[in-house]
């Protein structure tokens, strides 16, 4: 089986999930190609987890992203954007009440810095990449999501709230058999349809060693990680 | 040199607007956009037209771009003939 050069099924009949061994392949396209024009930025590795009385499989594996530091108070635009919102939607005060300050809660952990994982890993159940990640501070100590909701994008903060148990929660990491965030696989095989429905008409199917990379123009939005445009060039 | 990209920054690029799954299709499909505008004047465009908040936004080529790429970048890197063809699904679930 030739998957490196490999079309997934053609794109009518296609469900939007891969194989284990095309999760594969297209995680070292991914990681490839994210070193080859993301060069400045913290690289993805290839992990081979050792599970014990268990022989992982030779394709078995998971991407990792480590030690990703997201400054604090970058994000001023958004933060303005939904304080905007917010003082639509509160009731006015009439001027004689103190104003509730939620400024001096997020001031108190300013200039405290926050570092990510991001973890890629194959979901067997629903045949996708799943995304996992963790925060925490500089001396080891994890984030709850409260506190990871601020790191976040606007957009994404907004979805958290609006559909609390579908977006974000806490799994058991498949391999590190702990809790970390995940996002949800459910709907990943619907939108990964969507994206590759209209593809131009002279590319016959779904390109295996692009899927991350589509996949990746959608997720890594939620999170604040950039795609570089030009990883789609093959 | 520096006259070609003054004429690149000050470049016009058609968006075609394309509807995917059960999104209802524009009657004013196509529009010029500047090539310095960011690609978050294509979403919010449609979130008017559509009267929609949440919108599946997606380059032709199987791409989500960033709302804040420029126009000009997804052009160099997913358009042709002056046009760069946008997809639009009206919702997208994670869970």
């Amino acid at each position: 089986m030739v998957l490196e050069s490999g079309t997934l099924t053609s794109s009518s009949s296609w469900v939007g999930s891969i194989s284990l061994d095309e999760f594969r392949v297209a995680a070292l396209s991914f990681a490839e190609r994210w070193e080859r024009c993301n060069s400045s930025f913290v690289q993805w590795s290839w992990v081979c987890p050792k599970r014990l009385g268990f022989a992982a499989g030779k394709v078995e594996g998971y991407l990792c992203l480590q030690n990703i530091l997201i400054p604090r108070g970058t994000q001023d635009n958004c933060c303005d954007e939904a304080s905007a919102n917010n003082s639509k939607e509160e009731p006015c005060f009439d001027g004689e009440d103190d104003p509730i300050d939620n400024a001096t809660l997020v001031q108190s952990s300013d200039g405290e810095a926050h570092y990510y994982d991001f973890h890629i890993v194959y979901s067997n159940s629903y045949r996708v990449p799943v995304l996992y990640f963790r925060g925490y501070c500089i001396d080891g100590q994890p984030l709850v999501l409260d506190d990871i909701e601020k790191d976040l994008p606007a957009n994404s903060s907004k979805i958290l709230t609006e559909s609390k148990w579908t977006f974000i929660t806490q799994e058991e990491h498949p391999y590190l058999n702990r809790p970390w965030y995940t996002l949800h696989p459910c709907g990943t095989c619907e939108w990964m349809k969507l994206l590759y429905a209209n593809k131009a008409p002279m590319v016959k199917g779904v390109p295996v060693d692009q899927y991350i990379i589509s996949w990746f123009s959608v997720v890594g939005q939620v999170i604040g990680l950039r795609t570089p445009l030009e990883m789609m060039r093959s | 040199m520096a006259s070609e990209s003054q004429a690149n920054a000050a470049r016009k690029v058609v968006v075609h607007l394309r509807a995917t799954g059960d999104a209802p299709i524009l009657k004013q499909s196509k529009f010029k956009i500047g090539g310095t505008d960011k690609f978050a004047k294509v979403i919010d465009f449609l979130r008017r037209q559509l009267h929609r908040e949440t919108l599946f936004v997606y380059i032709n080529s199987a791409f989500s771009p960033n709302p804040d790429e420029l126009v000009n970048d997804l052009y160099n890197n997913f358009g042709f003939d002056g046009k760069l063809v946008v997809n639009y699904a009206s919702s997208m679930a994670w869970g």
